[in-house]
């Protein structure tokens, strides 16, 4: 009996050939095993247990016809063959879409069922599917979904390929570097699921269940990949729809599925690989040896006892001897002035994806997309009213653009928002960070809207004053609140917040010495696990105390609070509520402990507007609501929607100034603006509008193969990546980057303009 | 607060071991779980505010009935003299299971979940039992929980469904593996204190509060 296994690579991530071949060696002592590669870089061809090998060249260089031609004839012949490869095991499908009677591999049929994120075929299985989104969205969305998810997030291939993604521009590093090796658009976000990695293995002949085990990962690689496991028998509950599952799909060949259980014992299901795992001898070792049990039921030739050795294993580091027929290949030579070989992929696998992907995109991916580009992100109403009312004869690109109704509709909504969550014992009142934008038209639109003046120092305050807010209507916070020196009102300001204890203790004498007045002094604090260079932090029980010891100290004339801010944009938007949660508790055990009440509770910011605007005003009302219930003395809510407000307000319009056209439709467009004027371009994506010069029209940018590049001569001035250029855009269109006046437009510096 | 470990005694009972008991060594056969005390002051208000405060924030989000990791990394596992005080426990940078295992109760009841004490009997090696033996007697604390090479360890048990409990070891930062067959580090007896005397499982077997369950045999 001749058996083909695939699948040999044997470093950190392997495949599983090796450990089909040791159980098969061990079901079938005598039976001529082969091992089929498609590089003889690859170490698992040099196992002792193979009788022959296949070595076919990679598979960039393989005549797919011929070599399929060949695998009909031993098959035909009476060959079996395994796959250890999802992608030779698709390839396989699609040359015999209703399998061959000794290809032990699934047919086309189930694999289609299979597919990652949404694996079909799993309804009836005690699993969830973790939350996904295709990257077919626009990066609006794509980044709305980082947030809600706390940037825990996996950006996954369709065959394989992980890469954690937590912040926007490694996402777009990831996406360009998965898109290239895999060919395709096709990837897709999934939200983390944490918990511990368990997997349950099947064999199966022609939709027969012939057996299944279940495998608890007890050690792992860096790269998570199974280094040590137990093994155990599948509950009834998961086998009994397994069996059906398996039956319905007319199933054939190994598979396993990888999943995560939580810590309420949930069981979510990350994908089904059609094929054996890496750690499949493992289950032998354990008496479950399934890729025999697989042979015996497509050739009748009964395996040798399955023997259990222990209910654990793991693996070791070994040395073989190498083949001498099959010497080893030279290392390649190292990156030219860089450090380290080109290793990846020694059999062309990236390359048999973009061969499959060719013949039959819909056979491995599902539906072809209509349009590549995905859905361009919607814009508001308001955003196109404000543009039409600009008179772009007269804009000297790159400039700022005041969204006027934009920002009048943002802050009295923020307005009534708030008026609707005050009661008559606690009043929930808005702060406009000036740093955000000081720009005057928002400072004073902030103050029309009932909104207090946050300042971070003295020029700030100076800047609320003349936009028409009393000092009472002010509030001091962050580290340099003294600068510049001599510019401290002497009225009295509505909350000073203290950024450590030597401030908390200065703050203390200034007010004795009557240098400045609050009605409200209180602290910032810093929650531990979270990185902030910002507020008085609680990572230890000695600064805690300290801390205490400071509040008692406090003049009791003084009305006490405790501000907190983080940036939900960059957190996430669940992150940021378990993170004022926790401030809660905190600010419990203050005034528990320090015996003052707390009177203000100042909650920052950095929210994304769709987050603040657009979020649930449940979720606000809840807040408000826990506030009084575990914080009775709180009579001021002080809520800081920062960039929220800032960024909308602004737009930054340029102009085309040459499109350079590459090869493969890559093009690279010089605009007139930069990242001078876009310093959050890293940070988050901006939606793009360009005025058609005919039309008037203005037309969103989709995603594409186009690179903005900016005026400046730097090389990181990229101010848009992957966008698709209207057609017809020519020089000396408009562009116009909504979005950016936030940071962009508070942060952005003169470069480049002499 | 009353401390059971202010009455904490080192029994040593003189007595063959008697191979069929629940917990192979006689001298933890009545032995009560620790409990960390509290001075009835600020001082251990604050220390104890601070962990269950901590506690949260270190949650990061994740579900409440996640292991308390944070523990180990915040105290290494090592000799710490008894009775100890929450102001004391949390100046410390050692602390032995009993600290630890009390800790990670209080934190399960801070978040609203129910936990019990939980009792080990563990088999290690003479080699493994005299290193620590040296380190607790140059330390100057009772060693009373090691017997040749068996030890008496602390944990908890937390409810993780209806009549059903996982055991998570702060110790280590992680949740005991229910499949136990022996050897090193193997598991040999559990006991709970759920204080009704009830059955609860965990995996395949049934531990009745309060009562010394056999897991493994002493090799």
């Amino acid at each position: 009996m001749k058996i083909y296994v695939s699948g040999l690579y044997s470093g950190g991530n392997p495949q599983p050939g090796v450990g089909i071949i040791r159980s098969l060696r061990q079901g079938y002592p005598n039976a001529t095993l082969i091992g089929v590669e498609y590089s003889n870089r690859v170490s698992g061809i040099h196992w002792q247990d193979l009788d022959d090998l296949f070595i076919q060249r990679p598979w960039d260089e393989l005549d797919l016809d011929l070599y399929g031609e060949k695998v009909k004839a031993l098959l035909d012949g009476g060959a079996f063959w395994i796959s250890g490869s999802d992608l030779e095991a698709m390839w396989l499908a699609d040359l015999f879409p209703e399998g061959h009677r000794n290809l032990l591999a699934p047919p086309m049929a189930a694999l289609k069922r299979i597919g990652k994120p949404a694996v079909e075929a799993h309804e009836g299985l005690p699993v969830r599917i973790p939350t996904w989104i295709s990257t077919d969205l626009s990066d609006w969305e794509l980044h709305a979904f980082c947030r809600r998810h706390n940037w825990r997030v996996w950006l996954k291939g369709p065959y394989y390929d992980a890469a954690r993604t937590p912040s926007w521009d490694v996402f777009e590093a990831a996406r360009n570097a998965l898109t290239k090796v895999w060919s395709t658009q096709k990837l897709f976000l999934q939200a983390h699921v944490g918990g511990y990695e368990e997997s349950v293995m099947l064999s199966a002949y022609k939709g027969e269940l012939l057996g299944a085990v279940s495998m608890r990962k007890r050690d792992i690689t860096p790269e998570g990949k199974t280094w040590a496991g137990d093994v155990c028998d599948v509950p009834e509950a998961f086998l009994a729809p397994l069996r059906r599952i398996v039956k319905e799909l007319g199933w054939t060949g190994g598979g396993e599925l990888e999943m995560v259980r939580d810590p309420r014992n949930q069981l979510w299901l990350l994908e089904w690989n059609p094929r054996f795992p890496a750690w499949v001898h493992g289950a032998t070792i354990a008496g479950t040896n399934l890729p025999a049990r697989l042979v015996q039921a497509a050739s009748g030739v009964l395996a040798r006892p399955e023997r259990a050795e222990s209910e654990e294993f793991t693996r070791v580091v070994l040395e073989v001897p190498v083949r001498a027929d099959y010497p080893l290949p030279p290392l390649p030579e190292p990156f030219a002035g860089a450090i380290g070989h080109s290793m990846k992929h020694p059999s062309g696998l990236p390359s048999l994806a973009e061969r499959l992907h060719k013949r039959d995109a819909a056979m491995i991916e599902g539906e072809e997309l209509e349009d590549p580009g995905g859905e361009p992100p919607k814009v508001p109403e308001t955003f196109l009213a404000d543009l039409s009312a600009i008179d772009f004869e007269q804009v000297q690109t790159p400039e700022f653009l005041f969204m006027e109704s934009t920002a009048e509709s943002l802050f009295r909504k923020a307005n009534e928002r708030a008026h609707r969550l005050s009661t008559n014992q606690t009043q929930v009142v808005n702060a406009y960070s000036i740093k955000t934008n000081p720009d005057p038209r928002l400072i004073r639109l902030a103050r029309d809207n009932g909104f207090m003046a946050e300042a971070i120092s003295l020029l700030e305050v100076k800047a609320a004053l003349e936009c028409g807010f009393r000092p009472d209507e002010v509030i001091l916070n962050g580290p340099a609140k003294w600068w510049p020196e001599g510019m401290m009102p002497k009225e009295r300001m509505h909350a000073f917040f203290c950024d450590s204890i030597a401030d908390l203790e200065r703050t203390v004498a200034a007010m004795e010495a009557g240098e400045m007045s609050s009605r409200h002094v209180g602290v910032r604090i810093r929650t531990p696990n979270v990185v902030s260079r910002f507020g008085i932090p609680l990572d230890s029980p000695k600064t805690f105390r300290k801390l205490i010891e400071g509040v008692k100290r406090l003049p009791r004339d003084v009305k006490f609070g405790v501000h907190f801010h983080m940036a939900s944009a960059n957190i996430g938007v669940a992150q940021w509520w378990h993170l004022f949660e926790s401030i809660l508790k905190w600010c419990r055990s203050i005034e528990k402990l320090s015996g003052r009440s707390i009177e203000i509770l100042d909650m920052g910011g950095g929210w994304f507007p769709d987050d603040w605007h657009d979020g649930e005003e449940g979720d606000f009302a809840r807040a408000v609501d826990t506030i009084r219930a575990l914080l009775p003395g709180v009579r001021r809510i002080v809520s800081e929607p920062g960039k929220a407000m800032a960024q909308p307000s602004m737009a930054l319009a340029m102009r085309v100034l040459e499109i350079q056209e590459h090869e493969d439709d890559y093009v690279e467009a010089v605009v007139d603006g930069s990242i001078a004027e876009l310093p959050m371009y890293f940070f988050y994506p901006h939606r793009m509008l360009r005025k058609c010069g005919r039309t008037g029209e203005w037309q969103p940018l989709r995603r594409g193969k186009t690179h903005l590049m900016g005026r400046l001569c730097m090389e990181h001035d990229v101010v848009a990546a992957n966008v698709k250029l209207p057609e017809g855009t020519r020089p000396g269109d408009l562009i116009v980057f909504c979005d950016a006046g936030g940071y962009d437009r508070s942060m952005s510096y003169v470069f480049g303009r002499g | 607060m009353y401390s059971a470990a202010d009455n904490r005694l080192d029994l040593i009972v003189d007595e063959p071991r008697v191979l069929d008991r629940p917990c192979p060594s006689a001298r933890w056969e009545s032995f009560p779980y620790s409990c960390i005390a509290h001075h009835g002051a600020d001082c251990c208000d604050i220390a104890r505010e601070w962990v269950m405060a901590y506690d949260f924030a270190q949650l990061n989000g994740a579900d409440r009935a996640s292991g308390p990791r944070w523990l180990r990394k915040r105290w290494t596992w090592g000799p710490s003299p008894w009775p100890i005080h929450w102001c004391e426990a949390v100046e410390r940078d050692t602390l032995d299971c009993g600290a630890l295992g009390c800790m990670a109760r209080e934190l399960f009841a801070e978040r609203g979940l129910t936990s019990f004490p939980a009792q080990f009997v563990q088999q290690y090696t003479d080699e493994a039992t005299a290193q620590w033996l040296g380190k607790w007697e140059a330390e100057k604390v009772s060693a009373h929980w090691i017997d040749e090479d068996v030890i008496y360890h602390e944990a908890c048990a937390l409810v993780s469904g209806e009549g059903e409990v996982k055991l998570f070891d702060p110790s280590a930062g992680w949740w005991v593996n229910p499949r136990q067959a022996g050897g090193y580090g193997g598991l040999l007896a559990v006991r709970i204190f759920d204080g009704e005397g009830r059955g609860w499982r965990w995996g395949d077997r049934i531990l009745r509060g309060g009562e010394w369950t056999k897991v493994a045999e002493r090799a």
